[in-house]
């Protein structure tokens, strides 16, 4: 999960310019003056592309810090992976 | 475009601070979040040697915004209306109602918008360009009728935007972007986000957001359109090999199954007539050739085609040939051809040439092949000087065989031509922009203008501007040159200078110059020269001048000028700035 890690890490640069990269995998929004309820949607449409999966207007209030996205892709992905061997919830 | 992908080209650009501004507005009624961002990207990509900002109005006040509107301050405008903008109970978010009461009045409101958005665009069309998209989301579910049946009122509501479209449409700075096409790349059900309309007032899913930003990008910074098509004959102009089955063998006809052929002859018929240059590049028998083209069910007629290569020689060689023959660079033409060896053979010669195969077979192939080649010719509008490009290269040829006659005989040619140039010194109309930002081998400096900086160059004080049209025993030319400069007490400036190639070797610049001289009677005239790679011909007039190559601001004095002047046979006409008075004098 390293990988995912990494590549959420490029979407939060992408979308907060100003961070350093020690300063992206703490980030949240209580710590980024820039992230806001614009660039909450902005970071969800480029994490959106970059991940493959669709992050809801419901669940962007709770996806508050680097670490909370990454719980949420992880789930994510997990209910990928049960849907495809065909255990997922119908 | 991706959403990451228009973020970074923003981000590339954000510190480049040294680049002049392109400041462009959005004006839209809902949230342009995606919108802004993709139009800023395909915007910074369109004028890369600018740094683009946009800016944008205030929510849900799209037309407080336009009436509003400061061309002094913008060089471009993006104006968005979905329906809502017009009438908030055309959209989703306002519960105003939607009976046939309010909906009677929301169809008077919808008329009464648009002509107050009229009235904000006349205040500033003539000063910078202006990109509108009207409604291209679904109306909701207001009419009493089914939603597969049309109503009297939607009908009404799109005959406002129908007519809005029909007014804006022969405004030269107004673009109306193509509704039908962005709904056929964007299906309506994939480009509504309704719970991102509800819940953040963002109408435009990402797909269709990127669509629309690219639309009007596109509409406010046109691609330049080609100028030149070189097309193959047998199996592309018309199928068969005319050499084997003969002049009446070959077809292009329904009854033949050769149908394609003949919509693609009538696809370059109609370019022809719109002012591009249709040249022949054909490994073949000129005289079999000229007895296709005598056919009387010719669509392509002959005339509108110049020149002919029909030879057996390499393809390159015919192509390079032809490319001598309209003065133009590869990168203006495109090639047709069916061998896919010889146009990669071309490609070699002329990588910048667009190479495109034929194949007559491909039914679906050919119908995208007429649309592409639609949109590669697309321009603004068709102008006198387009109507006239054609038989202007014929004459142009006529010159420079003469060019190459002996002194004397050359000097008789030029003297019998019988030309006549007028110096207008009226503010140049839109085709001195066009002529200025399109011209490269007579181009003083290669410095583009935008609509705003030209109308700005042309206000500064002591500026003067001369449109030259030119015509002979030959035939008009039209206007072919603009000159921009500063007079001041014993000097005048040149700040702009193009010409356009059709022009060459009849030494109107000479009589400009000449003409300027007197005019401000200047003892020095200065030239803002910048050398570029593709202004050599302009480089070369002033070397004559100056005994050396130019290398970057040049003065030639008068004195100079007309010891170098060569004889000059042209009737001049003057046209005055704001006095309706024409002079007129010979040499």
């Amino acid at each position: 999960m390293d990988d995912l890690r990494q590549r959420l890490a490029q979407c939060f640069s992408l979308v907060f310019p100003g961070l350093k990269v020690s300063e992206v995998y703490a980030a949240s929004s209580s710590s980024v003056a820039a992230w806001d309820s614009t660039a909450a949607i902005i970071l969800a449409n480029v994490i959106e592309e970059e991940f493959q999966v669709k992050l809801d207007y419901d669940v962007l209030p709770e996806l508050v810090s680097f670490d909370l996205i990454v719980q949420h892709l992880k789930q994510e992905h997990l209910k990928l992976e049960q849907s495809k061997s065909g255990n997922g919830i119908s | 475009m991706q959403f990451a992908e228009a973020l970074k080209t923003i981000q590339e650009y954000s510190a480049a601070d040294r680049l002049p501004p392109c400041q462009a507005l959005l004006v839209t009624g809902f949230n342009p979040l995606h919108l802004q961002t993709f139009f800023h990207a395909h915007l910074q990509r369109l004028v890369p040697a600018r740094r683009v900002y946009v800016s944008t109005g205030a929510y849900g006040d799209a037309l407080g915004t336009l009436a509003s509107l400061q061309a002094s301050s913008l060089d471009m405008c993006a104006v968005v209306l979905e329906w809502p903008d017009l009438d908030t109970r055309l959209g989703f978010r306002q519960l105003g109602g939607w009976g046939p009461r309010e909906l009677a009045d929301c169809v008077a409101g919808v008329q009464a918008k648009f002509l107050a958005i009229r009235k904000s665009l006349e205040a500033v069309q003539d000063n910078i360009p202006i990109a509108v998209s009207l409604p291209t989301l679904a109306l909701p579910p207001v009419f009493h009728t089914p939603s597969w049946q049309l109503s009297e009122p939607e009908i009404c509501l799109r005959q406002a935007a129908d007519q809005f479209a029909l007014w804006a449409a022969d405004k030269p700075n107004l673009r109306v972007a193509h509704v039908p096409s962005l709904q056929a790349n964007v299906p309506s059900a994939q480009a509504f986000d309704f719970k991102g309309e509800l819940l953040a007032g963002l109408p435009y899913t990402i797909l269709h957001a990127e669509q629309v930003a690219q639309s009007l990008a596109q509409l406010l910074v046109p691609a330049a359109p080609k100028k030149g098509l070189i097309t193959d004959l047998d199996e592309t102009l018309w199928a068969g090999i005319a050499g084997e089955v003969g002049p009446e063998g070959v077809s292009w006809d329904l009854d033949s199954k050769t149908q394609p052929h003949g919509l693609y002859q009538q696809m370059l018929r109609a370019l022809a007539d719109q002012g591009v240059l249709i040249g022949v590049a054909s490994k073949n028998d000129p005289e079999i050739v000229e007895a296709v083209f005598r056919r009387a069910d010719i669509i392509l007629p002959r005339d509108r085609v110049f020149p002919v290569e029909a030879q057996w020689g390499a393809k390159p060689e015919s192509v390079t040939r032809i490319l001598d023959a309209w003065n133009l660079h590869a990168d203006s033409v495109v090639l047709v051809d069916d061998s896919a060896s010889e146009l990669a053979e071309v490609k070699a010669v002329h990588p910048e040439m667009e190479c495109i195969l034929f194949d007559g077979r491909d039914y679906a192939g050919v119908h995208n092949l007429l649309y592409r080649l639609r949109d590669l010719f697309a321009k603004q509008a068709i102008t006198a000087e387009d109507g006239l490009r054609r038989e202007s290269l014929r004459a142009g040829n006529v010159f420079r065989e003469a060019a190459q006659e002996p002194g004397a005989a050359h000097e008789g040619f030029l003297r019998d031509a019988h030309a006549k140039i007028t110096f207008d010194f009226a503010a140049p109309n839109q085709r001195g922009l066009e002529l200025v930002n399109k011209t490269n081998q007579f181009n003083l400096n290669g410095i583009r203008y935008t609509e705003k900086e030209w109308h700005g160059r042309l206000a500064m004080p002591n500026t003067f501007a001369v449109t030259a049209s030119y015509q002979d025993k030959y035939g008009p030319l039209g206007a072919i040159a603009v000159l921009v400069g500063e007079a001041r007490e014993t000097t005048f400036s040149v700040n702009a200078w193009v010409m356009s190639c059709r022009a060459f070797g009849r030494r109107i610049e000479y009589q400009l110059l000449k003409t300027l001289l007197h005019r401000f009677s200047a003892e020095e005239a200065v030239f803002e020269f910048v050398p570029t790679p593709r202004n050599k011909y302009l480089q070369e007039f002033l070397e004559l001048f100056l005994s050396r190559k130019p290398d970057g601001r040049c003065t030639i004095s008068r004195a100079v000028f007309l010891d170098k002047l060569p004889a000059l046979y042209h009737e001049v006409e003057i046209k005055e700035v704001e006095i309706d008075e024409v002079k007129t004098h010979h040499g």
